[in-house]
């Protein structure tokens, strides 16, 4: 009863290179068009982010509703960076995960001493906070008006002796965001079987067991959010040199909100669900769209139908789609035995 | 030779319930001692003292682990736990999402270096480390009996199992003084005999142990030593039979149990 073995692995090998071959052909069949490219780089882009949010709500239980306050500072450092001294992109990533992660650490240290709700308010007060910031610091960041014109991503080959090559069109686009989706999956698969992930685990499950194993709660904490911050901070950072506009707005409270959305659709703390769920609501985002105007409907309709998929999921199946496998064991074991205990049950009235 | 653990007039409060009044005692290099005392006394509290989850409010805990002396009243849990102490707990708490084997690995937590960059890059250091942590993970499993059954569900297992892969987790630990909040509540006689050979294996190995518990079998059966405590107050403490026989523990805690367990 409930024993967790671990899926056949050849089989779900062939399934993730399936996948992966279908993702790099998928631009070349006849029927993609460039909008249906830029929907597939909006769903690379939020597995990006929900992956790198599911390591707060999903490996250590904390709830962050402030995430949007990091993707936005990757946003507007990677802006800002191109549009006042030119920097590569190549160099932004490393740049954008620390300052990222700088900020995760700043905000995280003092306030991941706060239990569960009140911690969550503080993040959404940042995540207001940073938006705030961006509309009123005109100087740096020109506020309302916001940030044009911001470089396209380039491969620079000069220095060497070879070509500029920059990034017209989606396509480029498409396959970098591929080989961040591929190297965040990576690292997040590496954390989850490792000393690390392990010691957050601990302190989802059990924090005062956690502690007596002598992992220090609040430094574990403080590396998980910045390392999720800096995650969001390389999203946003891919944001701002693909869309190559930023404005204030982009970063408000509902961004936080759908990524946590993708995170519960999911399945709170499973890197194949948190993936699915980005797929999931950044294509019925779109559906939505250009349904709703049809029905006479403004498009902010779309968040009902969010905030009314997160009550149903809250109460049909509150792990998720693809639940942790201790969770889906439990869940197996709780049908098989409400089964077999149904008609004996029956027998004895 | 110095006691492993001594303490000095510990004093614990909760605002003005005073919860631990003027407690003194000493445990010796690997005894099985053992902490009785009726409901509410303070016991528990007294374990979370040591192990660094309540701060006293008066008094010294004093740890000697190899030819160190340590004052760890106050100190942090995972400090404490570095120190080498580990405990189990009355409400088992394992983390019940997690398997088996990634429960007591999680015990090797404070003795294991590796973070972020070693998990990410996987260099010689971290692989090796990760080697030798599923090696002595196993070793403890095994150790408890629980060898094999290293890919189960922590919270699906039965009962008595999950009592002992808590003891497997503290073991992972590589304390020197262990205690055991309770560790026979809830089983059945042939589990707690089990347990008992089990007590006695884990001392053999040159662990301390402390343990609280109500099942007097189990206290008469294996703690070599007994330390009564009533209403947050240092009561009796002697061999298990002294004690029982001690006219203030019948009157305060033991009473009909004593004949019962004699």
């Amino acid at each position: 009863m409930g024993k967790y073995e671990p899926q056949n692995l050849t089989r779900g090998a062939m399934i993730r290179i399936g996948l992966l071959i279908l993702a790099l052909i998928f631009p070349f069949f006849p029927f993609v068009s460039d909008y249906l490219l830029h929907i597939c780089i909006l769903i690379f882009l939020y597995m990006i982010l929900a992956l790198g949010l599911n390591i707060v709500p999903g490996f250590n239980g904390l709830l962050d509703l402030g995430y949007v306050g990091f993707y936005g500072i990757g946003a507007y450092t990677s802006g800002l960076l191109t549009y006042h001294f030119g920097l590569s992109y190549w160099l932004i990533i490393p740049l954008a995960f620390i300052n990222g992660a700088i900020w995760g650490i700043l905000l995280g240290a003092p306030t991941l001493r706060l239990t569960g709700d009140y911690f969550a308010i503080v993040t959404f007060g940042f995540s207001e906070l940073v938006v705030l910031f961006l509309t009123n610091e005109i100087w740096l960041t020109r506020g309302p008006l916001g940030l044009p014109g911001i470089d396209v991503v380039s491969v620079d080959l000069t220095l060497f002796g070879g070509p500029k090559w920059e990034f017209v069109g989606e396509l480029p686009y498409y396959y970098l965001a591929i080989v961040m989706v591929l190297a965040t999956v990576f690292v997040m698969y590496r954390i989850q079987d490792s000393r690390l992930g392990r010691a957050w685990f601990a302190i989802r499950d059990d924090e005062v067991a956690a502690v007596s194993c002598g992992i220090n709660l609040l430094a574990y904490k403080v590396i998980a959010f910045a390392i999720s911050a800096a995650f969001g901070a390389v999203g946003g950072s891919f944001f701002a040199r693909w869309v190559t506009f930023l404005s204030p707005d982009m970063f408000k409270f509902w961004e936080s909100f759908l990524i946590l959305c993708m995170i519960v659709l999911g399945g709170m703390g499973n890197i194949w669900g948190v993936m699915i769920g980005a797929v999931i609501l950044v294509s019925l985002s779109e559906v939505l769209r250009e349904l709703l105007p049809l029905l006479g409907l403004p498009v902010e309709v779309r968040f009902l139908a969010f905030g009314l998929i997160m009550v149903l999921m809250m109460r049909y199946r509150p792990a998720g789609m693809m639940p942790i496998p201790a969770v889906a064991a439990q869940m197996r074991a709780g049908r098989k035995k409400r089964k077999k205990i149904k008609p004996t049950v029956g027998i004895k009235k | 030779m110095i006691p492993i653990l001594e303490i000095k007039k510990l004093y614990k409060s909760f605002g003005g319930l005073e919860a631990l009044k003027n407690i003194t005692f000493n445990i010796e290099r690997e005894e099985i001692i053992g902490l009785i005392g009726p409901n509410g006394a303070g016991k528990t509290t007294l374990f979370n003292c040591v192990a660094g989850i309540e701060k006293p409010t008066g008094g010294q805990i004093l740890l000697t682990a190899g030819e160190r002396t340590t004052s760890i009243g106050g100190k942090k849990p995972e400090a404490v736990t570095a120190l080498g102490i580990a405990r189990t707990f009355q409400n088992i708490r394992l983390f019940d999402n997690l398997t088996v084997i990634d429960n007591v690995k999680i015990g090797r937590h404070c003795r294991t270096k590796s973070t972020f960059f070693g998990a990410v890059v996987r260099n010689k250091f971290q692989q090796e480390e990760e080697k030798m942590i599923t090696e002595s993970a196993n070793r403890y499993l095994e150790f408890v009996g629980l060898k094999g059954r290293g890919q189960e569900i922590a919270s699906s297992m039965p009962y008595g199992d999950q009592r002992r892969l808590e003891i497997a987790r503290a073991l992972a630990t590589e304390p020197c003084l262990l205690m055991l909040d309770e560790p026979a509540a809830g089983m059945n006689p042939q589990e707690s005999r089990n347990l008992m050979a089990l007590i006695h294996r884990i001392r053999d190995q040159g662990i301390t142990i402390l343990l609280i518990e109500h099942d007097m079998k189990v206290v008469m059966g294996v703690c070599e030593r007994v330390v009564v405590i009533n209403h947050g107050e240092w009561l009796a403490e002697g061999k298990p039979a002294d004690v029982r026989n001690n006219p203030k523990v019948i009157e305060a805690y033991l009473g009909t149990g004593a004949a019962n367990a004699a």
